[in-house]
């Protein structure tokens, strides 16, 4: 009775409206923010008194702003790379090996995504401090990778464990060598999970702001550090615009992703 | 019949050479294993050592840490936060994945879409959104008194209200999302049971799908108080400096005071908090979480 | 002359198991030998031992009188069609069966005709374009076998095959599995725990048990002289029945029944009976019976009687410790005036009874 919508009898109206509310909570600072962008107050009165494109206007023309995209693109992309390169060959040996502590390794890997990223953080500027790789870009790609490691390593094993392995040893058995049949037969298999691995990398360094708080110097920071420190000076409607093309990257991912996994399905 | 006595060393020894195949799985979770030892358990275990090392050998960092009434007081900010928090975002979010998973799939899609989209917005532009909303001049205190409900702003940014309700945008996703996996997996013949044994909604509710609902509950709000314990970004942006919680004391021991024994202290105080949690859910509900229970 | 396939002393051992104790086999070239046994006997270790993914711990594998076993799996040019479906998702049927091919750097014309040579020997013609997974079950397992036979390998390895699909696909593709044996002279080694389906397809069947054969042989030679008590009950239906060893004779024994009955001639293949003890095997089918008491051998009352299409079930009490199941064809004699608790007599060829060890089997040597 319960989990049959219809035979709720007033309970349905009472659910519904709060899922309706907690929707609109949801979507709210979505729609504002995305609404304020395009607002022509400085002080960001709602409803704005005129629409305009200024706020966009001085985004893009600060090569600051555009440089700290750039820096946070270029990173998110090469720890995209590695996530999925490491997290790939790792989940074949996760999955497939036959090793003491295999779990315990699982574990292991999962705990970066789980432990405080201020911790992380903290403990990664000390040694980056000794070793000099703050404030560069290989130390925001080791902390990045560190974080979406796990999301690549979760996707990858999920998808790993769904794959029946007598497909790969067909292929070796038609005289494809083990590597070969991995490339040809295995990947494209679990092309769902790589692509999955994928954007979740991405996105994870893409929006990371507490590592990159501490990895980033006055020459090198990423979209999110900038509009941190923007957001800690004022409420300037730039980061309105900053936010909503943050937004609609988002957005496109997501659809890309869903669009993916429909395309498997089919 | 003399080519077996021939053949047999030469047997052995092929056997003996195929056994290291086994360790080829093993070296290739070298990398990633590298990488966490190196890039996270190394540097993570160096910061909580220098707690007890610096300045000198000792407990001083700790004693200090928990004797002073300012630390002892974000300790309890953060605490408290967190609860509310977790709280609020069950009663919330049970409602709300118990609907999900039983509304017309059209709808649920949209709604699960919503979902989504808010949880993958980044961070500082939902914070920054709802510093903009919260603010003295902001939309929610003009509609507020333009409704005439009050007639004096509400403050509701720089204080643990607003890290409340900035917390609880962020978290809500996560306890709805495995919810309503769990739900989904209830068979509603079991609730069709209770009803032909004559139970009246309520007690159906209260006897049947909370107690199945429950280890996901758990699970759920296992996690979001654990993250929220160490949340750094949205604290720090709604709640000020005067509610400062946890994870920004740690920052600023570091940056600002470049105290690493009491930063160190501070870190190893969430730690132990943070895994002895996770050790708990573990134990509650394996490896996967409430998600594949 | 060297044997075509010949697996000597295999064995198997994984941490503490012996998945594989001994297994001696000899096959001829274009042979069907089937591996049956229950699961856990391992005659899919010996399989996978065969296609290389597992590594002897003891043994040899030797083809045309050379080891196979430093050989790795892809270049063993071995064929195999698995128990779950294998086909590449993301190829098409004409890609898969080509696939094999591609890797051996055949031209694209002689892919294209030995892909429509293939399909058609799968009666698969105008499938070339279709996705695996707009294939029923059986489709995709003839797509497996042709693309197993893609590259005439000497060895074809069919583990469980048909196990996924439902009775009548399955006894169609038997037929097809035969005729496409029969048209391909390829070696095959088929696995199966279903004895029907042994019995149907193999040339010899080999039976497991246990991690080594308990028997080779025809399905007559399995079915009519059991070599143990396991092959016995795994090889059609079978009552067994405890008695005390008289004498033993050679080959035969002399064994006394619980009623007091005594019985000459029972062949024992060579079983010592340490424990003066033997079990007595009655096919069920072997079994004839008579209505009211007479001189037969076993005595009884009618305690069920179920009816099963062709043939009727009768269940009869005797004086031994369990009932005895009778195998009557439909319109015997007997069966018009039968009904339970009626005195029937038992009688059988004593020639057709077989003496096994009580407990456990002798091991075949």
């Amino acid at each position: 009775m319960l989990l049959n919508f219809n035979s709720l009898g007033i309970w349905k109206w009472a659910l519904l409206t709060i899922t309706v509310l907690t929707a609109a909570f949801l979507l709210m600072p979505i729609l504002f923010i995305a609404a304020l962008s395009f607002g022509s107050s400085q002080w960001l009165i709602f409803p704005p008194p005129s629409w305009t494109l200024k706020w966009y206007g001085a985004l893009l023309s600060d090569p600051r702003w555009l440089e700290a995209a750039w820096t946070s693109f270029r990173i998110a992309l090469i720890v995209t790379f590695f996530s999925v390169l490491i997290g790939l060959v790792a989940s074949f040996g996760l999955v497939r090996g036959r090793f003491m502590g295999r779990s315990t390794l699982r574990a292991l890997f999962m705990t970066p995504m789980i432990l405080p990223v201020v911790v992380l953080a903290v403990a990664l500027y000390a040694f980056f401090l000794r070793i000099g790789l703050n404030g560069t870009t290989t130390g925001f790609v080791i902390a990045h990778l560190i974080v979406a490691l796990p999301f690549s390593i979760l996707a990858l094993t999920g998808a790993l464990e769904g794959f029946d392995k007598s497909i790969e040893d067909a292929a070796v058995l038609c005289g494809a060598s083990p590597l070969r049949a991995k490339l040809q037969i295995t990947l494209p298999c679990i092309s769902h999970g790589l692509f999955s691995a994928a954007i979740f990398s991405f996105l994870t360094s893409w929006d990371e702001v507490v590592l990159a708080i501490f990895m980033a110097s006055p020459t090198l920071q990423t979209l999110p550090v900038k509009i941190w420190a923007t957001l800690r000076q004022d409420l300037t409607p730039v980061i309105a615009a900053a936010s909503t093309l943050l937004i609609i990257v988002t957005v496109l991912l997501m659809l890309i992703a869903a669009a993916v996994k429909k395309g498997l399905k089919a | 019949m003399a080519m077996v006595s021939l053949a047999k060393p030469d047997n052995e020894k092929r056997n003996a050479r195929r056994r290291p195949v086994l360790s080829r799985d093993f070296v290739s979770i070298l990398p990633a294993l590298l990488l966490v030892l190196v890039f996270f358990v190394a540097p993570v275990l160096a910061l909580l050592s220098r707690s007890v090392t610096e300045p000198v050998f000792g407990l001083q960092n700790y004693i200090a840490l928990l004797g002073s009434s300012t630390y002892l007081k974000i300790f309890f900010n953060t605490f408290f936060v967190s609860v509310l928090v977790t709280v609020i975002s069950l009663v919330i979010g049970f409602p709300v994945a118990w609907t999900l998973a039983i509304m017309p799939q059209r709808w649920a899609m949209v709604v699960f879409a919503i979902v989504l989209l808010s949880m993958w917005t980044n961070l500082l532009a939902r914070t920054y959104a709802w510093m903009v909303l919260l603010q003295r001049t902001g939309v929610i205190n003009k509609t507020l008194m333009g409704m005439g409900v009050i007639d004096q702003p509400l403050t509701m940014v720089n204080n643990l209200i607003g890290v409340t309700i900035g917390m609880t945008y962020i978290m809500l996703p996560f306890i709805v999302i495995p919810l309503y996996g769990v739900i989904r997996k209830i068979d509603p013949a079991i609730l069709q049971a209770a009803a032909l044994c004559g139970a009246t909604r309520f007690q159906s509710l209260r006897l049947v799908l909370l107690p199945l609902a429950a280890p996901g509950m758990i699970a759920g709000a296992l996690m979001v108080f654990v993250m929220s314990l160490g949340y750094f970004v949205t604290p720090s942006l709604l709640g000020g400096t005067a509610n400062m919680m946890l994870a920004e004391l740690i920052a600023q021991f570091v940056q600002s005071l470049v105290n690493w024994g009491m930063g160190g202290a501070a870190a190893l105080v969430l730690l132990v908090v943070t895994l002895s949690l996770y050790a708990l859910q573990l134990r509650l509900f394996g490896l996967a979480g409430g998600e594949r229970t | 002359m060297t044997p075509f396939l010949q697996i000597t002393g295999i064995a198997k051992q994984y941490g503490p198991v012996m998945a594989v104790k001994d297994v001696n086999l000899t096959v001829d070239h274009g042979e069907f030998m089937t591996f049956l046994g229950p699961s856990g006997s391992g005659k899919s270790t010996t399989l996978y031992i065969l296609a290389g993914f597992e590594q002897p711990t003891r043994g040899d594998i030797l083809l045309n009188g050379k080891t196979i076993l430093d050989t790795p799996s892809h270049k063993r040019n071995i064929g195999m069609v698995f128990q779950r479906y294998t086909l590449f998702p993301h190829l098409s049927v004409g890609e898969n069966i080509a696939f094999p091919l591609k890797v051996r750097g055949w031209s694209k014309a002689a892919i294209t005709e030995r892909v429509r040579q293939m399909l058609s020997l799968v009666r698969l013609e105008g499938f070339e374009d279709r996705k695996p997974v707009a294939m029923s079950g059986g489709q995709q397992q003839r797509v497996a076998l042709a693309r197993a036979l893609a590259y005439d390998p000497p060895v074809l390895l069919m583990d469980e095959p048909l196990s996924a699909l439902d009775k009548k696909l399955r006894e169609e593709i038997q037929h097809e599995i035969r005729r496409i044996h029969q048209q391909t002279e390829v070696t095959i080694l088929y696995v199966t725990h279903d004895q029907e389906e042994a019995l149907r397809l193999s040339d010899r069947i080999a039976v497991f048990s246990k991690g080594v054969i308990d028997q080779i042989g025809t399905g007559q030679q399995l079915y009519n002289d059991p070599s143990t008590r396991f092959v016995a009950e795994f090889i059609g239906d079978s009552n067994f029945i405890d008695t005390d060893v008289v004498s033993v004779n050679g080959r035969f024994a002399r064994l006394a029944l619980a009623n007091g009955a005594v019985i000459d001639g029972v062949p024992t293949h060579g079983t010592d009976f340490r424990q003066g003890r033997a079990s007595l095997l009655l096919r069920p089918e072997r079994i004839d019976l008579r209505l009211g008491k007479s001189e037969g051998v076993l005595p009884g009352a009618v305690r069920e009687i179920t009816f099963l299409g062709n043939h009727v079930q009768v269940s009869v009490d005797t004086q031994l410790a369990a009932p005895v199941d009778v195998r009557l064809p439909f319109g015997h004699a007997a069966l018009g005036g039968l009904a339970p608790g009626l005195d029937v007599s038992l009688d059988f060829k004593i020639a057709e009874t077989h003496a096994f060890q009580l407990e456990d089997r002798v091991p075949a040597s």
